[in-house]
């Protein structure tokens, strides 16, 4: 009880920073119990070779007590002088792993069996990465985190922690990043179609039946087509995807509004909003997103796609 | 060899690893094979075999019941063979067995620590048979198959090669020696924690007891019982007799230390009388385990002639036996005369002289009858006489020296005397006093070391095991105890060379003997000055090497405090120098990174500014803009700076050369700007 609240005392003092260095101050060590056993190997060897008064057995422990001190600062100096970097994190949708990608820099001779994970146990079982430095090199190691809600998203602590050469010793350091992880809301499994889209304003019109249907050509199906465009009974009879040549992508807007949500709660309207947004981007279509309190004017590409997301994630 | 390695190299690696490791465990487990039993060394190399088999199929390892039905064999077949499941054999039996065992289990990295720790038991339980040069290398080697291994098994990324575990497993094991020498040196040796087990090593040619047939083995034992130097001329070696225990109870079938039956005032002084010139001598024992030293004959119990050792007490029995009070567990040096003309024992009849002369009824009737006869063909015959007329019979009477008499029965002497006529010293000499008891001579046989080799080494004279001996002492009124060795009546050699039949030797060295004696005889001369150097350095560093150790240090009267204190003093001294290191260590930079501070000093005080973090190339580029032509060389020295920086990873640091070029180019840029500045 105490004890949890030393470390967690401990802990919180660590600072948050995305590029860390490690030295006699942030590593930490022990022996491991496979350290302790060997320990009472010594001990037995060394009675033993009182009792039969053998000097070779003396001789023997001797080298294995010097090799075993010795590791502890081969284990030590695995750690020692690395530099830990963690890379900007890519967002995801909550529910979905996100990569950290930690770039391990090493000024020194070449490192082992390096292992990183996150400080938490029950994280930590989730994702167990294993590294060996090259000598004056760099390693990228990966580890994923898995936001279970929308929102700006802490990096949890994470550890870098080595047994390395023998066993005997467990050295390891504790990391707070900086960087947070931002996790767009939870994708809704399957979402009812589209919105109607409106006309652009001031944008010239077209009628109806002409902008969607009779005097639109067909060509085959590119990526990024919606369903919607897909001219299923051509598919159905020619057995390839066959898209509508429309000109209503450009000119006509889609706006994703809050209001025209009818979920039962925020978290499910954002879930939503979300599947949407996906699905308009996907569409290629020109979308606005509406939300109380502010809205996106309508827009194309990837960037906009990211403001329309990053929206939704931070809303309130 | 390369199909071997193309091989190796094709393995996957857990199958690689794990036949590795089986390889070191199979060399760990070679030595003890000649001394297990044979049906543990089939069960190892089976389970070896086996599981080697199936890291190669990579199949699948045989389950929980299979091994607990293997092992609990196994635990009946120990207790068939060793009667036991205790003491030293059974033991390494045990261990060789679970040891093989577990690797059948070899699942998880705990099961792989378990295999480990076994085996640097494993290790130390081969010093316990032997402590030979050529096992202590074989066995340094095992260490590091071990660790080498350990170190596979916490190396989880991709496929590092052997030769990399190998030599970071060298590595931590040279790092460790300075401590490893340092504790050696200086770690307090205590005696035994508890009673010398009576099943230690059994390297002595010397048992305390005597059953016919118990010194076949040794004699074949060729390792140096002891060393003696003389400070005169030395004697000769056939008239070298070490006294060891005297034995003279037997009830049948063992010779022990006699325990008198006499009331104490009764019993038999040692009575010694020494005549003529003593011989100073100088010898170093080798541990025997037996609490008991063999010196020269006859070292009496005299100022300035009892020898004298740091840490131990002797006392001369009244059989003239030196008694140590405990068994001898360390090599040991001293220094002893001995009168090689004396006289022992009381010159009168004494009723402790009855003592001598019992034997245990029921035995060897044969002989009784045949001494009984003796005793009736020359009435009135004296001790002397009788023991030549012994000597006598055994030399005509068509008896074999031979070291592999075979087993004998219950009347032993009866056998030996009447039917095989086979035997060695102890035979003849065992043989001896019986029938000198039978004939109402007090009578005794002695055990101890008779002869040396040839021809001493640097001055020493080497006495081996195989040169142990038992020889007999009958009582002779007026004269006392006199010695009889009945062997040198059927073996005057065996006596004459002191040496007994010639160990067999083993096919290399016999055919480089058949080849060239003279070669043969230096190898062997090296080899034993080599072995003797290993065994004065290494196995018999003592208790009272490290006093001497002390001593020199300036210690006057070092004991084991002193030790204890010095070994804490340096153990903390060497944390402490890691401290200031670790210390040392945070502060120091990369080098590269001091480099390039180092740059940006001397370019500004050529007037070049540049920022801390500039790479040398655009460093060599503000050079060249801001001090042209004269510049140029040193902005080369900069753009070579870089392509070391960057072109050869792996690099530690700048090479030293480039220093001085960079150093050189400087101060050619440097009267140029002196000339610019006004």
């Amino acid at each position: 009880m105490i004890r949890r609240a030393f470390q967690r005392w401990l802990l919180n003092r660590l600072p948050a920073t995305d590029t860390t260095l490690l030295t006699q101050r942030n590593i930490y060590i022990v022996p491991t119990k496979a350290g302790l056993a060997f320990a009472l190997t010594l001990l037995l060897m060394l009675v033993a070779a009182i009792n039969y008064q053998l000097n070779l057995g003396y001789v023997l422990t001797f080298l294995l007590a010097g090799a075993g001190g010795v590791s502890m600062h081969l284990t030590h100096g695995t750690l020692r002088a690395l530099t830990l970097h963690l890379r900007p994190v890519t967002p995801v949708f909550a529910g979905e792993p996100a990569a950290l990608d930690i770039v391990i820099s090493n000024p020194g001779r070449e490192r082992h069996a390096l292992a990183v994970h996150f400080h938490d146990r029950e994280l930590a079982g989730h994702s167990f990465a294993w590294s060996d430095v090259p000598a004056q090199g760099q390693a990228g190691v990966r580890v994923t985190l898995t936001p279970r809600t929308r929102g700006w998203q802490e990096v949890p602590l994470l550890e870098v922690e080595t047994v390395f050469p023998f066993g005997l010793f467990k050295a390891w350091t504790v990391w707070r990043p900086a960087t947070r992880v931002l996790a767009w809301p939870r994708l809704e499994p399957a979402p009812p179609a589209l919105p109607r889209t409106s006309v652009a304003p001031g944008e010239q019109t077209l009628p109806q039946h002409e902008a969607g249907h009779e005097l639109d050509g067909v060509r085959s199906y590119r990526r990024g087509d919606s369903l919607r465009q897909v001219v299923w009974k051509k598919v159905a009879k020619s057995g390839q995807l066959v898209s509508r040549e429309t000109r209503a992508a450009g000119t006509r807007e889609l706006w994703l509004d809050w209001a025209s949500t009818a979920a039962p709660d925020t978290e499910h309207r954002l879930s939503r909003l979300a599947a949407w947004v996906q699905a308009a981007a996907h569409g290629g279509l020109m979308y606005g997103l509406r939300l109380p309190g502010g809205e996106l004017a309508p827009a194309q590409g990837e960037a906009h796609r990211r403001a329309a997301l990053d929206a939704l994630a931070t809303f309130r | 060899m390369t199909r071997l390695s193309l091989a190796l190299q094709r393995l996957p690696r857990d199958a690689r690893d794990t036949l590795f490791q089986l390889c070191v465990i199979g060399w760990t487990l070679l030595p003890h094979l000649s001394h297990l039993p044979a049906w543990c060394g089939l069960l190892a190399a089976a389970m070896l075999g086996w599981r080697g088999r199936l890291a190669l199929q990579n199949g699948a390892l045989p389950g929980r019941w299979l091994v607990a039905a293997l092992l609990a064999l196994a635990v009946v077949l120990t207790l068939w063979s060793e009667k036991t499941l205790l003491g030293k054999e059974a033991g390494v039996t045990m261990l060789v067995v679970l040891m093989t065992l577990k690797t059948l289990e070899l699942r998880a990295r705990r099961d792989a620590l378990v295999v480990f720790f076994l085996g640097f038991f494993l290790v130390l339980t081969n010093f316990l048979y032997s402590q030979s040069l050529p096992v202590a290398l074989s066995m340094l080697l095992s260490v590091w198959g071990l660790l080498t291994a350990l170190v596979l098994a916490h190396m989880p990324v991709g496929r590092p090669p052997l030769r990399r575990a190998g030599g970071l497993a060298a590595r931590a094991a040279l790092l460790g020696a300075p401590l490893m020498v340092l504790l050696f040196l200086l770690f307090p040796r205590l005696g035994p924690l508890w009673g010398v087990p009576g099943d230690a090593a059994g390297r002595t040619g010397l048992s305390g007891s005597l059953r016919l047939g118990g010194v076949a083995e040794v004699a074949n034992d060729d390792s140096i019982a002891l060393r003696v130097r003389f400070a005169g001329p030395a004697p000769a070696p056939e008239a070298m007799y070490f006294r060891g225990p005297v034995l003279g109870s037997f009830d049948g079938l063992d010779w022990t230390t006699l325990r008198p039956t006499v009331p104490p005032y009764a019993r038999l002084r040692a009575e010694l009388r020494l005549q003529g010139e003593p011989l100073r001598y100088q010898m170093t024992i080798e541990p025997s385990r037996l609490p008991l030293l063999p010196l020269l004959e006859m070292t009496p119990d005299r100022a300035g002639a009892a020898p004298h050792i740091a840490g131990w007490q002797a006392v001369q029995r009244s059989d003239l036996q030196w008694q140590l009070d405990r068994p001898l567990t360390e090599r040991v040096r001293l220094q002893a005369a001995a009168w090689p003309h004396y006289r022992q024992g009381p010159l009168q009849r004494q009723p402790g002289l009855r003592d001598w002369v019992t034997l245990p009824p029921g035995y060897n009737p044969r002989t009784l009858q045949w001494a009984a006869e003796l005793q009736a063909a020359h009435p009135g015959a004296d001790g002397r006489a009788l023991a030549q007329l012994l000597m006598q019979h055994i030399h005509d009477g068509s008896y074999t020296y031979t070291l592999e008499p075979g087993t004998y029965g219950r009347d032993a002497i009866d056998e030996f005397w009447f039917d095989r006529k086979l035997g060695f010293c102890e035979h003849f000499a065992a043989a001896f006093v019986v029938i000198m008891r039978a004939m109402d001579v007090p009578a005794r046989i002695v055990t101890g070391y008779q002869g040396s080799d040839p021809a001493p080494v640097n001055g020493d004279w080497i006495v081996r095991q195989s040169n142990a001996h038992a020889w007999a002492e009958y009582w002779q009124p007026g004269a006392g105890w006199q010695r009889a060795d009945p062997t040198a009546a059927v073996a005057p050699d065996r006596i004459r060379r002191g040496r007994s039949l010639a160990p067999t030797r083993g096919f290399v060295a016999g055919a480089i003997n058949d080849v060239s004696p003279a070669l043969a005889a230096r190898m062997r001369e090296f080899w034993e000055s080599l072995n003797n150097r290993w065994n004065q350095s290494v196995l018999n560093y003592s208790r009272g090497q490290q006093f001497d150790l002390l001593r020199q240090l300036g210690v006057h009267s070092p004991s084991w405090q002193d030790l204890a204190t010095l070994l804490i003093g340096l153990l903390s001294t060497l944390s402490l120098a890691g401290v200031v290191w670790a210390w040392w260590d945070r502060r120091r930079q990369d080098p590269w990174q001091r480099l390039q501070r180092r740059v940006q000093q001397r370019l500004a005080a050529l007037g070049v500014q540049v920022q801390a973090h500039d790479p040398p190339r655009r460093r060599a580029d503000h050079v060249r803009a801001q001090l042209g032509e004269r510049g140029r060389a040193l902005a080369q020295t900069l753009d070579a700076l870089d392509r070391q920086r960057y072109a050869q990873p792996g690099r530690h640091g700048p090479s030293p050369r480039w220093w001085r070029a960079f150093v050189l180019a400087t101060r050619a840029a440097a009267p140029a700007s002196r000339q610019s500045a006004p």
